[in-house]
């Protein structure tokens, strides 16, 4: 990914410099021309095609903002009714994730979910410690959204 | 009990570059605009805080292998130098010079001061200064 990145970039420079410009948009003509070259002999690199991945970041983008405004919904619903009926819990999450960014991202997101928060990671970083406003039956909504994040995390770092 | 400070270390291995570059540009801000060495400084004493919260006292002391007092003492030599080099033109201790046009590669237009090298002493010696209160008072035998 970086690599593709970093050799788009270069042959961009290169055309800036075969055409004796330094305007951006001859930049940007040289990017485009860089990307077409590398889609073509995309088999060469070890990754996949790097725009697959650059959508998939776009993809975990937007669902976090739609979370986000979900998320300020629910709480504004539970703050307005007059009297909550609320079961508050925490429960163990097991994840496929590894790496340290992607446990990361996972734990800032569901904190961001309507009425989960992350209190703690087990020594191992395998299991997420959650604690939940209304633990009743969210269990398996709750699942359902974070499969869709770790989906989508995953989806990234392929 | 141990806790994992996994987030707390992740997010702040992309933090502390931000504050860093933060802090310079605070520090070259001095002139015309808000900031400043002594600001500068502060900053760049945050970022260090801020890996010391999130690892530990001998993580950070590997990543910067210094001495703090020297860091302190180097930013004092760095301001009486600058003060005393207008005594030798012949002017008041502490004179500043300075030369509005210089074309600097790249930059442009700048105009270079010796205020600059004072700033630089001041940064110095609040960074040292700052660490050496926190790392003395946050060593525990």
């Amino acid at each position: 990914m970086a690599f593709q990145l970093l050799l788009n970039v270069f042959l961009a420079f290169v055309w800036m410099f075969l055409k004796g410009s330094t305007e951006a948009d001859t930049f940007i003509i040289g990017y485009i021309i860089g990307l077409l070259l590398i889609f073509l002999t995309r088999r060469f690199f070890t990754g996949r095609f790097y725009l697959y991945r650059i959508v998939s970041i776009l993809k975990l983008l937007f669902i976090f903002i739609k979370e986000l405004i979900l998320a300020n919904y629910a709480v504004f619903k539970s703050i307005i009714r007059p009297n909550a009926k609320l079961t508050p819990g925490i429960f163990a999450m097991k994840t496929v994730l590894t790496a340290d960014w992607q446990i990361t991202i996972l734990s800032n997101l569901i904190t961001l979910t309507p009425g989960t928060l992350v209190v703690d990671i087990s020594e191992d970083n395998s299991t997420l410690y959650i604690h939940a406003m209304d633990i009743s039956n969210k269990e398996a909504t709750i699942e359902a959204i974070q499969n869709s994040f770790e989906k989508a995390i995953l989806e990234v770092s392929k | 009990m141990k806790t994992n400070d996994l987030i707390l270390q992740t997010i702040t291995k992309v933090i502390v570059f931000l504050i860093l570059l933060f802090s310079v540009d605070i520090f070259f801000a001095g002139h015309y605009t808000p900031g400043g060495g002594f600001v500068g400084g502060l900053m760049t004493s945050a970022a260090l805080v801020l890996l010391l919260i999130a690892y530990d006292i001998k993580t950070v002391a590997n990543l910067f292998p210094v001495n703090y007092i020297y860091v302190a003492a180097t930013g004092l030599l760095i301001a009486l130098v600058t003060g005393i080099s207008s005594i030798l033109r012949h002017k008041p201790f502490l004179t500043h010079a300075f030369n509005k046009h210089v074309h600097l590669p790249l930059f442009g237009e700048t105009s270079l001061h010796t205020a600059a090298l004072f700033d630089l002493g001041v940064y110095l010696v609040v960074v040292g200064v700052t660490m050496t209160i926190i790392q003395s008072i946050g060593e525990d035998k």
